[in-house]
């Protein structure tokens, strides 16, 4: 009788152990979530947030009267986003989504960045300067466009903390300025307020 | 009974065909605006010259070419030495004259300018008699002996002497000739003409060149007058990248007048610029050198388009009939001509 036990519990004691092995080595569960769902994982700057800020800058910024009053596709290019908030935030990330929402409307044209100007020019150098391309096939220096229109911004943010309570306001801004005459063609602003609580 | 039905039926023939006549009418032309204070306009004086026109009267037209005057400033250094001895003097000069860039010559050390280190001379004008007259230096017992019968003088002066430059440049016209010929003209071989020892501004007379029958056939004759070259080498830095960019421009600006040779009005006057520029991405890396002549034909195409527009600009050539640019012109004509002012009532 006590052999019948002390057998039963060694094989109960090896179902266990691979059922533990059997767990582990399945790794960790995957799943594809909605992209454009309310993220309210905490309080900081998120993935709504910049969802929330770029919908509404492109549809005021397509609305202004720089743009919807303007014969041709105005060309715009993209100058910088100040990040004047305690958190790292990728600043490109906001107005780089602000301007592929802006190209797929087709009111307007954007010219390279700053940012972008290596490639260009690394491009431009390749093309004019090596010697090994058929010259009518040439992109030539000195016939890139200029933009009309620059966007600029920032984005600030207020923070209090109490012993439960976190609450954050972000404030972000948004300027078209035409280059040329220096003048504010169009200024709008996105406030979110976010409201953690444990 | 019939007689009232022919009747009507007359009636409503005559008023069918009324109507059909009133229907078949252009619209009544709309009353002309009634401005007070204008008048019809009068057909311009001066009517635009268009290429059908051009091409009915075969006007022609010589094109000179680009004429320059350039000023040239030599430093000269004149040292005599002179020598007597009982009746006889003997006297040697020596000149020395070293060409210098008149600009640099003029804010040096006449100035105090800039250069007066690279021309520790005080410049004097040589043409002024009373700067060329002639100056002993005091007897220095080191550079003169003196004794009973010989003395030896030495004076030394030194100034610069001006001179001009007069000519045609044979390369920047052609361009324009084209151009001309593109819009209806005939252009005819203008006579080149050679610059003669001591010349002077008359050598920019087109009038006594006209009356001296260098451009027999022309009907007018386009003459400029180079203003300025100026070659520009410029390196600058790309932002937002490691790279520069080194821009070479050559930039030429010439002063135009047309000429109408059968009563020497001036009938286009205007100042024209252009500019052939080379840019070298990282080129004072690679010590990058342009090819002048490539910027020479850049520059003599951008000078006959600039010709092309101010010449449109005042009705000596004109865009297409009909475009958009012609009736600006014209429009501008009317509008201008004090001539042509309306009154309407």
């Amino acid at each position: 009788m006590i052999m019948k036990m002390h057998t039963k519990t060694i094989h109960l004691s090896a179902f266990a152990m691979s059922a533990v092995l059997l767990a582990a080595c399945s790794g960790p569960q995957v799943r594809y979530g909605d992209a454009k769902a309310v993220e309210t994982v905490n309080a900081n700057y998120g993935s709504t947030d910049l969802q929330t800020i770029a919908e509404a800058m492109t549809r005021s910024l397509l609305q202004s009267k720089a743009i919807s009053g303007s014969k041709d596709a105005p060309i715009i290019t993209l100058a910088d986003v100040k990040n004047k908030t305690s958190e790292y935030i990728d600043t490109r990330v906001i107005t780089d989504k602000i301007r592929t929402q802006l190209m797929k409307s087709g009111q307007v044209r954007f010219a390279v960045s700053v940012t972008e100007m290596q490639n260009q020019t690394d491009e431009l150098k390749r093309q004019n300067q090596s010697g090994l391309y058929k010259n009518s096939t040439i992109a030539k220096t000195g016939n890139m466009q200029g933009a009309q229109y620059r966007i600029e911004g920032s984005i600030a943010s207020i923070v209090k903390n109490t012993k439960d309570v976190k609450d954050v306001y972000y404030v972000f801004n948004l300027n078209l300025i035409n280059n040329e005459s220096g003048l504010l063609e169009w200024a709008d602003e996105k406030e979110i307020r976010k409201t953690a609580t444990r | 009974m019939p007689l009232l039905k022919k009747t009507f039926l007359l009636c409503v023939g005559a008023s069918l065909l009324l109507l059909a006549g009133c229907a078949s009418k252009p619209p009544a032309a709309a009353p002309e605006q009634a401005i007070v204070g204008r008048v019809p306009a009068d057909p311009p004086k001066n009517p635009v010259i268009d290429a059908e026109a051009l091409k009915a009267e075969s006007k022609s037209i010589a094109v000179t070419d680009i004429y320059f005057k350039k000023e040239g400033k030599n430093l000269v250094f004149i040292e005599e030495t002179r020598h007597k001895t009982n009746n006889n003097v003997t006297s040697i000069i020596t000149p020395k004259t070293i060409p210098v860039d008149a600009d640099k010559a003029d804010t040096s050390a006449l100035t105090g300018g800039a250069n007066s280190s690279q021309f520790p001379v005080k410049f004097t004008n040589l043409a002024d008699p009373n700067s060329t007259a002639p100056v002993v230096t005091p007897v220095d017992p080191q550079t003169s002996s003196n004794s009973s019968d010989s003395e030896t003088q030495s004076s030394k002066k030194s100034g610069y002497e001006s001179k001009m430059e007069y000519g045609e440049l044979r390369y920047l016209a052609n361009p324009i000739r084209g151009l001309l010929i593109k819009s209806g003209y005939k252009v005819v071989q203008a006579k080149s003409t050679v610059a003669m020892p001591n010349q002077g501004d008359e050598y920019f007379d087109i009038v006594q060149r006209i009356k001296a029958g260098d451009f027999p056939d022309a009907n007018y004759v386009l003459y400029g007058i180079l203003t300025e070259v100026s070659v520009t080498d410029n390196v600058d830095d790309i932002p937002g990248t490691r790279s520069s960019s080194q821009q070479v421009t050559l930039e030429v600006t010439v002063d135009f007048n047309v000429v109408d040779t059968q009563n020497n009005q001036i009938v286009a006057s205007f100042i024209a610029s252009g500019d052939g520029k080379e840019v070298r991405i990282d080129g004072k890396d690679n010590n990058f050198k342009a090819s002048k002549a490539k910027l020479m034909k850049l520059a003599s195409l951008d000078l006959a388009e600039d010709v092309r527009k101010n010449l449109a600009a005042q009705n000596f050539i004109t865009n297409n009939p009909g475009s958009a640019g012609y009736e600006r012109n014209l429009k501008r004509r009317l509008d201008d001509d004090a001539a042509t002012l309306k009154v309407y009532k």
